[in-house]
């Protein structure tokens, strides 16, 4: 059975590239008490769930929480780690 | 009478009615958020949810432990109905002073300890608040606990924190937070991991105070055990030297990494907007949890006011912007920030006001970083927890040029959640800030510059008004 995953992303088309591998995190939608778990990914993924129907389902979100209409669908390629290098609040210590 | 737990609190609750405990299972994933929301937003009860979907009997989550001023008067151990403006002076008495921690050798906190692979931050109903929120917040209404090695100043801030795996919680104590500046300073300069730890479920003047912005290196726990009006006991951690509430519900213990994050956010915050997006934040790596039996998780439903950040944390965080005006020297009589300014707006008034004062109160409080970003300064005349009182002297007495004070809040100063500001200016937190005079120019002579108020205590003469008070009754008025 086709499993569901959430991701946010803060722009669409950069963050969502479709038909090429993309490192994404992901929360593993699966009833239960670990629902939302986080997992970092390489991922492929399509807008059009329809064309693969055996894939998991992705519901897609914006950065502040949107859910967008859509169901995407997800092809997972590999498991990258649980977290991602960086520093803390590097995203505010770039933009100072 | 001091609360040393959470439960010898909710049992007062219990006693003069104001908590609830729902007994219906409740599903962790947004029901609980949501009854939770509703009810405060009604002013309702604080909630106990007795019976947790996919959780064993005894785990519960608990609500809106001070989201209405007659828990917090009696979180402090005043007759409920104590008026506002009281609870605001008793609060202030006690802040005269600290009462340092009391360290013990172990405490109820200590019941259950789980270490190694027995560690998995999924035994606990952390709740999904919000739907559309990135995760499931177990530190929402919470103390994060760190501490500067250099210094030994022991930090409790009350940052939100999400379990982002089994092992690992990932957290957004803001970078000009006081454990944003630890981390910084101390260990990721040296590329070492920062002890910290995450309580849930303490007393609720701990909570309370954790939950304000007081100022660099005063002591947390000194301040609470000011409120307590005795020491809070504090025991050491199973994996760090830190001290924590003894007699807390669930603590748990970790080292923020200086090199990895995790993706955190978004979240509905206290401005009561979910403002700012997902980041890559803060990454927490468990070491150790323990626990009450029958652990309490405590929680939070921020959104629109009032709820316990906008009506308890406001108190402490004026009176600390009232010491701060003090020891700047100015003419400040009283301070306050009601729950509908979401720690936005603050009021203050002053013994003597005009542009210079409305000027030195912009320096003084902007000095560090700038949370506020509106503030009225009003005569002594005016009550300022009468928010009509304040919008009357907003509107006739702030002059819409000379009375308006505006400044620009620099990068990395000003509050990232504000929702007015754009993301670019949330992202590098810088904003601005505003003052709205709302005082006569000092240089006004009273006699021929002052426009007087025609209210019935300002205008008539004192004989009047004291012929109308003698007579009310006979007018046949009640």
């Amino acid at each position: 059975m086709a499993k569901e995953y959430e991701v946010f992303v803060e722009d669409l088309a950069r963050d969502l590239p479709e038909g090429r591998e993309v490192e994404l995190t992901v929360k593993d939608l699966s009833p239960g008490p670990r629902k939302y778990e986080n997992r970092v990914v390489r991922a492929i993924v399509s807008r059009r769930a329809d064309q693969w129907p055996d894939a998991d389902r992705l519901r897609v979100r914006s950065w502040t929480g949107v859910l967008y209409p859509e169901t995407w669908a997800i092809r997972i390629v590999a498991e990258v780690g649980e977290l991602v290098p960086g520093t803390p609040h590097g995203e505010t210590l770039r933009v100072l | 009478m001091a609360f040393k737990d959470l439960r010898s609190f909710v049992a007062a609750l219990e006693r003069t009615g104001d908590v609830v405990h729902i007994t219906k299972e409740v599903d962790w994933d947004q029901e609980a958020g949501a009854i939770a929301r509703r009810v405060t937003e009604m002013g309702g009860p604080a909630l106990m949810f007795d019976c947790i979907k996919d959780y064993p009997p005894g785990y519960r989550i608990f609500a809106g432990s001070l989201a209405t001023h007659r828990r917090v008067a009696l979180a402090l151990g005043m007759a409920p109905d104590t008026p506002v403006k009281q609870i605001f002076a008793e609060y202030e008495k006690r802040n005269e002073i600290t009462i340092p921690p009391r360290v013990v050798p172990t405490g109820p906190c200590k019941e259950n300890i789980l270490r190694g692979d027995d560690i998995d931050l999924y035994r606990f109903p952390a709740p999904m608040v919000h739907t559309g929120d990135g995760g499931r917040y177990i530190g929402t209404w919470c103390i994060a606990v760190c501490k500067d090695p250099d210094t030994s100043w022991t930090n409790w801030g009350m940052y939100r924190f999400m379990i982002y795996n089994r092992r690992h919680l990932a957290g957004w104590p803001r970078l000009n937070s006081h454990m944003g500046m630890i981390l910084h300073s101390n260990y990721v300069k040296h590329n070492t991991r920062m002890p910290m730890a995450l309580v849930i479920g303490a007393d609720p003047l701990s909570s309370l105070i954790a939950s304000a912005s007081l100022r660099k290196e005063v002591s947390e726990p000194d301040v609470a055990g000011a409120m307590l009006q005795e020491p809070v006991e504090l025991v050491r951690c199973e994996t760090s030297d830190l001290l924590v509430p003894a007699h807390a519900e669930i603590v748990i213990e970790g080292e923020v990494l200086p090199d990895q994050v995790g993706q955190e956010g978004p979240f509905g915050e206290f401005p009561a907007y979910r403002t700012e997006g997902i980041r890559m934040g803060v990454a927490c790596r468990v070491t150790a949890i323990t626990h009450r039996t029958s652990p309490i998780l405590s929680m939070i439903s921020l959104g629109t006011p009032p709820d316990d950040c906008s009506v308890a944390t406001p108190i402490a965080s004026a009176i600390a912007v009232k010491k701060v005006l003090q020891r700047h020297g100015l003419p400040v009589i009283d301070v306050n920030s009601p729950p509908h300014a979401v720690l936005h707006t603050i009021v203050i008034s002053v013994s003597r006001g005009g542009s210079e004062v409305t000027e030195k109160i912009l320096d003084a409080i902007t000095l560090r970083r700038s949370d506020w970003n509106k503030v009225f300064v009003v005569d002594d005349d005016i009550d300022i927890f009468d928010m009509g009182q304040v919008l009357h002297a907003f509107s006739v007495k702030c002059h819409p040029v000379r009375g308006v004070h505006v400044r620009d809040i620099p990068p990395g100063k000003a509050h990232a959640l504000t929702p007015a500001y754009s993301p670019e200016e949330r992202r590098a937190m810088k904003g601005g800030i505003v003052a709205f005079d709302c005082t006569w120019p000092p240089e006004w002579p009273r006699e021929t510059h002052i426009p007087v108020r025609n209210s019935f205590n300002d205008i008539y003469a004192e004989e009047i008004k004291a012929k109308v008070l003698a007579n009310w009754k006979a007018y046949g008025l009640s």
